[in-house]
């Protein structure tokens, strides 16, 4: 692996919950990755965030790791979830709730359901 | 031809899909982050065909990005709505 993707494996790693992102998780730069965040946000989840636009070698490294185009990108437990488009369709079904079971990350389900209900 | 066409041409060859549509959005964004002044930088694609069947969520979207090719590039943002 060249020296980018060894770095952005060991974030990828280092952390049960990663989003790389433009901006950060209290400043996002974007609307998709504000969208994503702040979903993460308000389900309470424990989680890093990596700021693209601050690391030009990530920006295009993490579309090369995980053959994905845009950011942001959700990761859980090393593995890739999805952009933003997913999250939101996985937060609205329910399925991101079931994820976070699996993987034993906390979260708060009361907040989840009123995401769906103001979605609904 | 206009980047909404070509988004259709592509979708359409590539996934035959029963419903496909695709929105420039771009006017939405007009003076935001990403509004090249083109007008065609935001777009919005919704698609539903056969093709998607037994596919995840991540493999679909890699399908749809694959058919794409050089309009990912193209454009600053396009929000995918996928289904079988």
């Amino acid at each position: 692996m060249t020296d980018v993707k060894t770095r952005i494996d060991e974030t990828v790693k280092a952390s049960d919950v990663v989003l790389f992102m433009k901006g950060t998780k209290d400043m996002p730069q974007c609307g998709f990755s504000s969208r994503v965040a702040g979903v993460l946000n308000y389900m309470g989840v424990d989680y890093s965030d990596v700021n693209v636009l601050a690391d030009e070698e990530v920006r295009s490294g993490i579309k090369e790791y995980s053959d994905w185009p845009t950011i942001p990108q959700l990761y859980v437990k090393g593995e890739f979830v999805g952009g933003c488009d997913i999250i939101t369709e996985m937060t609205l079904s329910g399925e991101l709730d079931t994820m976070f079971e699996t993987n034993g990350v906390a979260f708060d389900k009361d907040a989840a359901d009123k995401i769906r209900e103001a979605n609904g | 031809m206009s980047i909404s066409n070509e988004i259709e041409q592509r979708l359409q060859a590539a996934f035959q899909p029963r419903e496909l549509v695709v929105e420039n959005e771009s006017g939405k964004h007009a003076g935001h982050a990403g509004d090249d002044g083109s007008g065609e930088s935001h777009f919005n694609v919704v698609i539903r065909a056969d093709a998607f069947a037994g596919l995840s969520r991540v493999a679909r979207h890699r399908a749809v990005h694959k058919a794409l090719g050089d309009i990912n590039t193209r454009v600053h943002a396009l929000a995918l709505d996928i289904a079988e």
